[in-house]
């Protein structure tokens, strides 16, 4: 009688188990590309950059609250920062944020190889960027959204927060559409700048110049040359910022001018947009003229 | 068959192949924009009727966007460059497995960056001044400023470029957050900027007042921006001699 | 199926495509321990002693000792054995955690003299892609010092079968033709130590076999050329001095079939050829001349732990049998069973 045999490896064989399809895959390039960008999984060196960047966005909102933790109760309300203010202090660090995270999560793939290995997957085109422009809005909110709730929060346990249940969520709200409409942007310039270049230090670069440069040149027109005021809804710095403001029924400095009305709502959302939707553009115009070999 | 090759040579030969590396036209394209948007504010300036004193506030945009922006960016992406690409392409072992010493590898990359970014600065640069109505003190002012600034900087950033992989986004970092935040609020954070200096320069040398940060003597200025620049040269030679190289 | 019937009592003949044998041993390793000074002729060229290299926690090349003078030197190793680790450290890229490395006495890393006698032809495919491969090779000439470098540059060239005066970018050649620019800017201030990782990568047949012919010239002309391949057929041709490494680890130096002698815990493996292979099976069990055989339609495979005394009493034995004794090949003399015994003992 022989004895009970079993073999434990055919070797090659055929997937036959479940194909999650491409939702699936697009999750996992957004998970992969937030890791890449954090430094989750790498050496502590990859970490350090965005962790150190991330410290000092949040240090607005940490001065603040100190204030409120030492003097909260001589801390008046005309004396704290509206909560919208909060996008507009670390703005230029968020801009260098912007300078890692796009890079990172584009211009790296095209040249490791990896793009046109996404591609031999359920990916398309418009799939993977769409995952990758989560990916990196996911990343941006760190900067944008988390100063912000940080104060609310703080503030709410000081109670220096907003009066009632009802008051409290219509402030979290807006600071949450803000961060929302503020990150989709910036992910739009950020990732189109670095979508037309395949080395990352230019990429940064383009991205620097494409809101830097282009809120200089702005500032120049309408402060140096006198041009209207209303074109600041183009001020990649000053415009996002404005548009919070407005979300919360205020105007801004980029809103105001001397002698004249402030900048209408609608106008300061479709300058917005207007970039959003040029920027977005150059991406998937970029893309869709890349050959995947 | 061969001969030992001298520094003089080492340093042309680097020089050479280095400057044809880094002119690539996507980087001239961006940093010759960034030289225009400078020459777009002096025009700004020279056409407001609102501008009083043109010859002040030329400088002051000089300051302000000149040392602030284009000087340390343009440094920056070139320095950085000159061996940091090499270094990430795996080129590198092509100019290191080589009769030459370390330091000559690395005057030749200097010398590289400066080729390139010193006309790509002090051009823009006294042009935009000499359009925004300067006196001719400023216009030199200017480019002595601009000059020094390049020097130290791109020193800096080839070292910088040798020692870590993503050189550009701590470069942006220093010029962005160090020099650009924590330097205006503190002053021995300020009294380690480079910018400081260049700053100090152009106010003593223009005769135009730029605020606290910006009154360091000019020899005091001109000595740090050359201890600077000499001291992560031979920094760099001595990273370049240490090196894994890939 | 044949039947033998030697006394007493025959034992039965195995089926075509059998295979018996009896238990191997345990094996002991050719290990470092075994290796001294390289035994060739002329001085030594390259050496290392106790060479260790660790990154964080991963050792990628462990207490290797060898010496190696002119000639052409395999080295051969798995992926991950250290060999790329060994060649930057012979060159000075890298610099081991332990042990010494010289190239002609010195430390290529440290030496300015040495770096311009030693000729690299790097594994990794970065070249400056924005150069010609007459500007790129001419580089290379001029920054080893070579005299008059544009006659050189075109000599090497015209020797790797390139235009020097082709003006389009080494950035858009195929991976063989880069390949070949490569070799050139390591062949061109005529070195004293060769070191090539993967060199015969992307060259067709007829570049390969010029290659190694120009390989094997430089051998001959006193050059100490050490090369890295997995293309073991052709690294045999191109001498047979070989450094094996596994896992970091020296496994055995020198030539590949006294190699092959050394390993007396692997029986040899041979091919009979014969009109009545069960009958020629069957005797050399019985005699006891064979650790195993595999029967075939027209052959028997035997594994034999003596070569030699195989070797004389094959033909006596076919004769007392009456068959027929078409070939004696012996199947694991080649480098590649070499290196597949030597590697495979580290798994």
């Amino acid at each position: 009688m022989t004895a009970p045999a079993e073999i434990f490896d055919r070797g090659y064989r055929r997937y036959e188990g479940e194909r999650t399809g491409v939702w699936q895959a697009m999750r996992s390039v957004l998970w992969h590309t937030i890791r890449s960008v954090l430094g989750i999984g790498r050496k502590g060196r990859h970490k350090v950059f965005p962790a150190l960047v991330a410290l000092v966005a949040f240090l607005p909102s940490i001065a603040f609250l100190a204030f409120a933790v030492l003097i909260g109760d001589m801390l008046s309300e005309e004396l704290r920062p509206p909560y919208w203010e909060l996008f507009g202090l670390p703005i230029l660090v968020v801009v260098l944020f912007a300078t890692l995270v796009a890079p990172e999560a584009l211009v790296r793939d095209r040249r490791d190889g990896m793009f046109r290995l996404y591609l031999s997957t359920p990916l398309t085109k418009p799939t993977y960027l769409l995952a990758k422009f989560a990916a990196v809005m996911a990343v941006m909110a760190i900067v944008v959204a988390g100063p912000v709730l940080l104060l609310l929060v703080g503030y709410t346990v000081q109670n220096l927060g907003p009066d009632g249940f009802g008051a409290w969520i219509g402030v979290s709200g807006r600071i949450l559409l803000s961060s929302v409409l503020i990150v989709g942007f910036m992910a739009a310039l950020s990732l189109g700048a670095s979508s037309l270049t395949d080395r990352r230090a230019i990429a940064s670069v383009g991205v620097l110049g494409a809101v830097v440069g282009v809120s200089i040149v702005v500032g120049i027109c309408v402060d140096a040359i006198g041009l209207r005021h209303e074109l600041r809804v183009l001020d990649p710095l000053g415009a996002p910022v404005e548009m919070a403001a407005r979300i919360f029924g205020e105007v801004g400095p980029a809103g105001e001018s001397r002698g004249s009305a402030a900048t209408p709502t609608w106008l300061v959302f479709t300058g917005v947009a207007a970039w959003t939707t040029v920027w977005l553009s150059v991406l998937v115009t970029r893309y869709r003229r890349l050959t995947a070999v | 068959m061969t001969q030992s090759v001298s520094t003089v040579r080492s340093v042309l030969l680097t020089h050479r192949l280095l400057v044809r590396q880094l002119l690539t036209p996507g980087r001239l394209l961006a940093l010759l924009s960034l030289g225009a948007v400078v020459v777009l504010a002096a025009v700004g300036v020279a056409a407001s009727d609102e501008v009083e004193d043109p010859a002040r506030t030329i400088i002051e945009v000089m300051d302000g966007l000149g040392l602030v922006l284009v000087v340390p960016v343009v440094s920056l992406v070139f320095a950085s460059a000159s061996l940091g690409d090499l270094r990430e392409d795996g080129t590198l072992v092509y100019l290191w497995l080589r009769p030459m010493d370390r330091l000559s590898v690395v005057a030749g990359a200097y010398l590289a960056a400066l080729t390139v970014s010193l006309p790509l600065t002090t051009l823009p640069l006294a042009a935009a001044a000499l359009v925004g109505k300067a006196t001719v003190d400023g216009v030199i002012a200017t480019v002595v400023a601009a000059s020094f600034g390049v020097l130290a900087y791109s020193a800096a950033f080839v070292l910088l470029g040798l020692m870590i992989r993503n050189p550009i986004i701590w470069g942006l970092a220093y010029v962005l957050v160090w020099e650009g935040i924590f330097a205006r609020f503190s002053e021995p954070v300020g009294n380690a900027a480079v910018r400081g200096y260049t700053r100090s320069l152009l106010a003593n040398l223009s005769d135009v007042g730029l605020g606290p940060a910006a009154e360091a003597n000019t020899s005091t200025a001109v000595l740090v921006c050359v201890f600077v620049a000499a001291g992560s040269l031979a920094m760099a030679a001595v990273r370049l001699n240490r090196m894994e190289v890939d | 199926m044949s039947n033998v019937s030697p006394p007493p009592p025959p034992p039965p003949p195995p089926p075509p495509g059998t295979r018996i044998s009896s238990p191997t041993p345990s094996e002991p390793l050719i290990g470092a321990e075994d290796l001294s000074a390289w035994p060739g002729t002329g001085p030594v060229m390259v050496e290392a002693i106790g060479v260790t290299k660790s990154f964080g926690d991963v050792v990628a090349v462990s207490d290797v000792t060898f010496q190696i003078g002119s000639g052409v030197t395999a080295i051969l190793g798995p992926n991950g054995a250290g060999k790329s680790t060994l060649f930057r450290m012979l060159c000075g890229l890298t610099q081991p955690s332990s042990g010494t490395v010289t190239v002609l006495g010195r430390n290529a890393g440290a030496d300015r003299e040495v770096r311009g006698r030693i000729g690299l032809a790097p594994q990794q495919d970065a070249l400056f892609d924005r150069l010609s491969a007459g500007a790129f090779v001419a580089l290379a000439a001029q920054t080893h010092g070579v005299v008059r470098a544009e006659s050189r540059t075109r000599e090497v060239l015209a020797q790797v079968e390139l235009d020097v005066d082709d003006p389009k970018p080494v950035g858009s050649f195929s991976k063989g033709m880069r390949q070949r620019v490569k070799l050139a800017a390591a062949l061109v201030n005529d070195p004293d130590v060769l070191v090539l990782d993967e060199p015969l990568t992307g060259l067709d047949p007829i570049q390969r076999q010029r290659m190694i012919a120009l390989f094997g010239e430089l051998a001959e002309r006193g050059k100490c050329l050490l090369v890295s391949s997995h293309v073991l057929d052709e690294v045999a041709r191109l001498g047979s001095n070989v450094l094996v490494l596994a896992q970091g680890r020296l496994a055995a130096a020198g030539d590949y079939r006294s190699l092959r002698d050394l390993m007396d815990d692997r029986p040899h493996r041979v091919r009979v050829g014969t009109d009545r292979p069960q009958q020629l099976a069957a005797a050399l069990i019985e005699r006891g001349s064979a650790r195993g055989v595999t029967v075939l339609a027209d052959a028997v495979i035997v594994d034999i732990d003596d070569i030699d005394g195989f070797g004389r009493i094959i033909a006596p034995l076919t004769v007392d049998l009456g068959l027929r004794l078409d070939e004696l090949v012996p199947l694991d003399d080649d480098l590649e069973s070499v290196f597949r015994y030597l590697v495979e003992r580290r798994r």
